[in-house]
């Protein structure tokens, strides 16, 4: 139980520096708390509020107390130990949410100072500094990683000062994961095009709002769906895909948003669906960019549905299509020894 | 920390080895607890990664996400297999209504970064540079593990020159030049991934007069 303890008009509750357990209410009277900027050594006088605790982060942390509180007038202040003060704010996490406030205000004030102080204040905007990480994990052949950043760049600047840059590197980094890891198939977008085939808007044509080849909301969207499908969120990605063809605002995100719709459907083990599906883009785009990963998906499909005989016939199709390096034939002869496994 | 969270699984998030989980400088809307696994905390400062924590089951990261949308501030890369919840400042309050001891801990996580935060403005605030390099050991000892005789007042720090340079506000050349004079003077011994500081309270008298000046 907190005790109600009863001070004298100039007693001292505790000192700037000590380091206490107790944390207190002030319940009547007149208490000070005197403190000192930590920047300009200044002196900070504030009176406690009636009802208001003090002394509570540096007690939560064994802290040396940041001030000193000083009775003003007789007072009457009720003392909690810490599990006390735990089990009152427990029951009422009203009080937590509002010390979290004032602590993250806190703490985001002390971050400021410190990063003025290092000069980290002006360094890099979020734009460049995001691109940059990507360009990091690329150059070190970190692919998962470089990715996920350049992902993120592309989704939140689909029309950005890097976007050209940045969706090149993803098709390498998706290439580069390809080859180190076949399971990273949804690494890029297009990840294994022979061409760039993701129109970012090109830097002497900075996208204008309105649709068209390059309509930066279609492309937005379009990254926001591979993020979701790189988190294996496919259902949610789906829907987007399936909302960009349907808009079709944009011809190229859509074509792309149509084979991705068949992807997220193998992924989602809807494989008569998927089949169905990417049967119809073959037909409907003969010369698609992704009509070898297309077939492999059908193939995925048909193994998916223990057809053994028809996932054969298309993952050997793929191999008569592709060169001996190609991503797309490196999953594919992948899943053929899968297959074989399989039979055994 | 034993507390029954299956009531969460709906916020659980998976990542593999070597997945990033957030970036830096990215928007940050959520903040993460680790079920199981590990995370590192990295930065890239000049050409290198750094290591600037690891973090285990139990621990919180990305919470000024709560409060703000403010760009991330560091990269969290998964270091082996972790399920994570996953939580905004939408469903916070389900955390809170559902587990208020979670926010307590969360509450008091704050409370540690503010004096951290504190402990290190006081570092970069003192002039003298000798007595800056001082005061970052001075402040690792604080965060370090109590030696385990406490009349024995060397002290071992699996740090580097980097790390002292970072903590410090230094370039690495001017760490170094610091800690060359003190290797000199005999007060620290520098070692392969490994700085000995020969007597800690020499240091705390060192970074008190010059606080005082």
């Amino acid at each position: 139980m907190p005790k109600a303890t009863q001070y004298k008009t100039n007693s001292v509750i505790y000192f700037q520096g000590d380091v206490g357990d107790k944390i207190f209410i002030l319940k009547a009277g007149k208490i000070l708390s005197k403190s000192n900027d930590i920047e300009t050594k200044e002196e900070i006088n504030e009176l406690v509020a009636p009802g208001e605790f003090f002394g509570v982060k540096s007690a939560l942390g064994r802290y040396p107390r940041d001030e000193s509180a000083i009775v003003l007038a007789d007072s009457e202040v009720l003392v909690f130990t810490v599990p006390e003060f735990e089990q009152l704010v427990l029951s009422n996490t009203r009080i937590i949410m509002k010390m979290l406030k004032v602590f993250s205000n806190q703490l985001r004030r002390m971050h400021g100072k410190v990063q003025n102080l290092i000069g980290k204040g002006t360094s890099k905007d979020p734009e460049s500094g995001l691109y940059s990480i990507g360009e990091y994990y690329y150059t070190n052949r970190q692919y998962k990683p470089a990715i996920h950043a350049l992902t993120r760049y592309l989704t939140l600047y689909p029309a950005g000062r890097f976007t050209v840059e940045a969706s090149d590197l993803a098709r390498k980094a998706g290439q580069g994961a390809a080859k180190t890891d076949s399971t990273a198939i949804f690494a890029a977008a297009g990840a294994d095009n022979e061409e760039p085939d993701f129109s970012p808007p090109t830097p002497s044509a900075p996208a204008a709002p309105t649709a068209g080849p390059s309509d930066p909301s279609a492309a937005k969207g379009f990254f926001e769906a591979v993020a979701l499908a790189n988190q294996e969120k496919y259902a949610d990605a789906y829907k987007i895909f399936q909302k960009i063809v349907a808009t079709n605002v944009d011809p190229e995100h859509s074509a792309k948003s149509e084979f991705e719709m068949g992807r997220c459907l193998v992924f989602l083990g809807k494989f008569d669906e998927a089949t169905k599906h990417l049967t119809g883009l073959i037909q409907k785009y003969p010369k698609h960019p992704d009509l070898k990963d297309a077939l492999y998906f059908i193939g995925r499909s048909y193994q998916g549905k223990n057809d053994t005989t028809w996932a054969r016939n298309f993952y050997t199709k793929i191999l008569n299509l592709a060169a001996e390096d190609e991503p797309v034939a490196v999953k594919t002869r992948k899943a053929l020894k899968e297959l074989e496994g399989a039979k055994v | 920390m034993s507390l029954d969270l299956s009531v969460f699984n709906r916020f659980a998030i998976t990542k593999k080895v070597g997945e990033i989980i957030f970036c830096e400088f990215e928007p940050g809307d959520a903040f993460y607890l680790i079920q199981s696994g590990k995370v590192k905390i990295v930065k890239i400062v000049g050409e290198l990664e750094k290591t600037l924590d690891i973090l285990n089951p139990g621990e919180f990261f990305g919470e000024m996400a709560l409060l703000e949308e403010a760009p991330r501030s560091a990269t969290i890369i998964a270091l082996t297999d972790v399920k994570l919840l996953e939580f905004n400042r939408a469903n916070f309050e389900v955390l809170m209504q559902g587990q208020p001891q979670i926010v307590l801990n969360l509450l008091k996580l704050f409370a540690k970064r503010i004096y951290d935060q504190k402990r290190r403005f006081m570092v970069l605030t003192l002039d003298d540079i000798q007595a800056r390099v001082a005061d970052v050991f001075l402040m690792l000892d604080e965060n370090g593990p109590r030696p385990i005789d406490p009349s024995d007042n060397s002290r071992t720090f699996p740090n580097s020159v980097d790390d002292i340079a970072h903590w410090a506000g230094l370039s690495v050349n001017k760490a170094s030049e610091v800690l060359k004079q003190f290797v000199n003077q005999r007060r620290v011994e520098i070692q392969q991934g490994k700085i000995i500081v020969k007597n800690i309270m020499d240091f705390t008298r060192f970074v008190k007069s010059k606080r005082q000046e």
